[in-house]
Order: C-alpha cells, then sequence, then structure tokens
C-alpha cells in the first residue's frame, strides 16, 4: 500500500485537483452552453416552418414512456401556423438530433433541420446544410418517406442521398419517419 | 529538433516561429493542420485554443518537474493536456457556439495532437518556468501562423473570402477543391516545399 501510495501519489493528486478545475469550469460555462444549445434549436424551429412565427411554445407529448418536445409556432395574432417536432437517433457516427416542421393540419412536411451531428466532415455533415434539408419541403408527413440514390421525386416522396453520404442521410429520413409516424397523431391533444 | 538544453529562452521561443516550426518543419500536428484550414476564422480559433493548451501544459510540466517520475511521465502529461483541452473546448461551446461547431471534433482531439506532448517532453520536463513559457508561446504562435497561411490560401481561392467577408471580385470562380481535403493537401505541400528550401537556402552549412 505504501509502495503503491509513494509510487502514484503525484498522479492521485493532480487528478483531484484537474477534477475540481473541471468542475470549476463546468459550473462557469455550462449554463451558456445550454443557452446557446437552446437559442440553436428555436433558431431551427423557427427555420423549419415557411410562415412568420412570432412565438414558440414549447409542449412534451408521451411516446412509448419516451417525451418527445414539440413546439407549437404560433403567428402574429397567436395563431396556429405550424409545428416543430424534435427528436433525435444514431446516424453514421453517432447521435442525430433534427426539427422536423409540419404544416398546421399536420399533413405537409414543411421543413427540416438537423441541429447536431458528428458525421463525417464534408461528407456525412452536409445533412446540416439547407440544400439537403430543401429536399424535404412540401413532402407528405402521412406517408413514410424513402430515400433514393438518383432520381428522386417529390411525388413520389422521395429525397436524394447526399453523394458519399447514403447512410447519414438514410439516418435522417429514418429519424424523421419515425418522429412523424409516433408525434403526427398526438398532436391534436395540444391544439 | 530544439531541446531544452543550452539554448536560451529568446532562441526557444524564435525556434518555435521558423526554424522548428512544428507544422512546416516539424511536421507535426498534420491532422488538424488539414482539416480545419479551410477558413481564416477556423485557422485562428484551432490556433488560439492549441496555443493556450500548450503554454497552461508546459508551465503545469516545468512546475512540477523535479516530482515527475520518468515512468508516469506520459500519464501525467496526457491528463494534464487533457484536463485543459476540455476547459478550452468548454470555453469554446459557451462563446464562441457557431465556431465551436465548425471545429466539431477537433477541439478535443488537440489532446492527442503531437506538437503539445512533445513540448512537454522536450522541454518543459527538463526547464525552467520562464523557459518553457516562451518554448510555448514560440510554438504555440509558430503554429498558428502556419494554419492561418493555409486558411487565408484555402479561404481566399476557395470561397472567395476571408474571416467570412468576400473580398474577390464577382466573377471569381470559385476553386472549391481548395475547401475540400486534396486543396489541403497542395497547399500544404506546396508549403512546406518553399518554407523549408527558404530555410536551408538561409541556414549556415545548408545542412537539415
Amino acid at each position: 500500500m505504501s509502495k503503491f501510495l509513494s509510487e502514484s501519489w503525484l498522479v492521485l493528486a493532480m487528478g483531484t485537483i484537474f477534477a475540481l478545475l473541471l468542475a470549476g469550469a463546468q459550473a462557469a460555462f455550462g449554463p451558456r452552453i445550454a443557452e446557446n444549445r437552446r437559442a440553436e434549436l428555436e433558431r431551427a424551429a423557427r427555420s423549419v416552418v415557411p410562415a412568420e412565427v412570432g412565438k414558440l411554445e414549447e409542449a412534451t407529448v408521451q411516446v412509448e414512456k419516451e417525451e418527445k418536445t414539440v413546439f407549437k409556432c404560433l403567428g402574429a395574432g397567436g395563431e396556429l401556423v405550424g409545428w416543430a417536432l424534435v427528436d433525435s437517433g444514431f446516424g453514421f457516427q453517432d447521435k442525430i438530433k433534427l426539427v422536423v416542421g409540419l404544416s398546421p393540419d399536420g399533413g405537409k412536411v414543411t421543413g427540416l433541420q438537423v441541429v447536431e451531428n458528428v458525421e463525417t466532415p464534408g461528407l456525412g455533415n452536409r445533412i446540416e446544410e439547407k440544400e439537403f434539408s430543401d429536399r424535404y419541403k412540401g413532402l407528405d408527413a402521412t406517408e413514410g418517406i424513402t430515400v433514393v440514390k438518383q432520381g428522386a421525386s417529390k411525388d413520389r416522396n422521395e429525397i436524394q442521398a447526399i453523394t458519399g453520404a447514403t447512410i447519414s442521410s438514410e439516418a435522417v429520413t429514418r429519424i424523421a419517419n419515425s418522429v412523424l409516424s409516433k408525434v403526427r397523431p398526438k398532436l391534436d391533444e395540444l391544439r | 529538433m530544439a531541446d531544452g538544453n543550452g539554448n536560451s529562452a529568446a532562441a526557444q521561443f524564435k525556434a518555435g516561429l521558423w526554424s522548428d516550426n512544428p507544422v512546416l518543419v516539424q511536421l507535426l500536428g498534420m491532422c488538424p493542420t488539414l482539416a480545419i484550414t479551410n477558413s481564416v476564422e477556423n485557422a485562428l480559433v484551432m490556433g488560439a485554443a492549441a496555443t493556450f493548451v500548450v503554454i497552461c501544459s508546459n508551465l503545469v510540466t516545468s512546475l512540477l518537474r523535479s516530482l515527475i517520475r520518468p515512468h508516469v511521465r506520459i500519464l501525467i502529461f496526457t491528463l494534464t493536456i487533457a484536463t485543459f483541452v476540455t476547459i478550452a473546448d468548454r470555453f469554446l461551446a459557451a462563446n464562441l457556439f457557431e465556431v465551436s461547431k465548425k471545429l466539431g471534433a477537433f477541439v478535443p482531439l488537440i489532446i492527442v495532437n503531437c506538437i503539445i506532448i512533445c513540448r512537454a517532453e522536450v522541454c518543459a520536463i527538463k526547464s525552467g518556468l520562464f523557459k518553457s513559457f516562451c518554448d510555448a508561446c514560440g510554438i504555440g504562435i509558430g503554429f498558428t501562423i502556419a494554419l492561418t497561411i493555409l486558411g487565408v490560401v484555402r479561404e481566399l481561392l476557395g470561397s472567395g473570402s476571408l474571416y467570412g467577408i468576400p473580398v474577390m471580385p464577382e466573377g471569381f470562380d470559385k476553386w472549391v477543391i481548395m475547401v475540400l481535403p486534396p486543396g489541403a493537401f497542395l497547399t500544404l505541400g506546396i508549403l512546406i516545399g518553399v518554407v523549408n528550401y527558404a530555410r536551408l537556402r538561409t541556414s549556415p552549412g545548408g545542412a537539415a
């Protein structure tokens, strides 16, 4: 025991001090980081609804033991102009978090924005680009969205995968389909 | 490789900028250099973060150098570097959120950047506080300069802008390859060639 301590006391002491330093950093920066993430989520929620969104009302729906966040997007006069559904799931590398926009009647996808991802830089992480998001605009929210590599047609509810990022594109679609099928039926509770 | 023996603090500082530049001469830290230099802003922030870490790491290592036993030194270096990188990463996520998202995983990857652990092993473990500080500053600034040169070239030719501000005239046809990996390799290769040619021409005896 004393040999162990004499060999390792410095590592143990430094580990403790550094742990305290990191706790301090988390206390100092944590709140700002949470604020930044929140602001980004709200920006994304506004961007997936075509109309001018005045107020965002946050709500949760219960889906199979999980709580999903839903934003009610209200216009200037307080009327419902759209929904923004938040969900996350597994991508090629790790978690992908995204927001799907729905028309007020829940029938059409009005937009999609990926807010968090760690996909391959230059390839998979292009799912955050506007060009990819635009591919989801106007699709039918009641039917599943499919991914094709070429010749996508919105009439057939298809989106085109990003070249070299098929798995990431399919992951985004899978998450979108999942949140649409699970949360759409529950939107009436929130009207 | 310039080491902690014999050189003065000022010489150590200067070496990091030119004759022993970590990227262009020592050829270390290639991964972030190639990956994030597609814009000037990314390059500057990465350089600043790495400089902060190497300064803190060198200071801590130098402070404790008489206590660090040889067989635990790599462990202690890694522990120290990991702590300061995490602090830098959290700082960026709080204060420069957009850039932090663009840099992505490359800020945590500073932990495994050879440049930093190399300075601890080669200089800080055997030098006093002031010399270690100067060494860290020289290496950090040298790293940042190399990244920035690449960032300027790649952003100017690849996006027509500098630090996000459009600079090239309207009709300029962007060299998209410059913001992609091949452009990084090409630019870095040419830069290393030019810098080392100049360095060897001007050094006494012209020896490598």
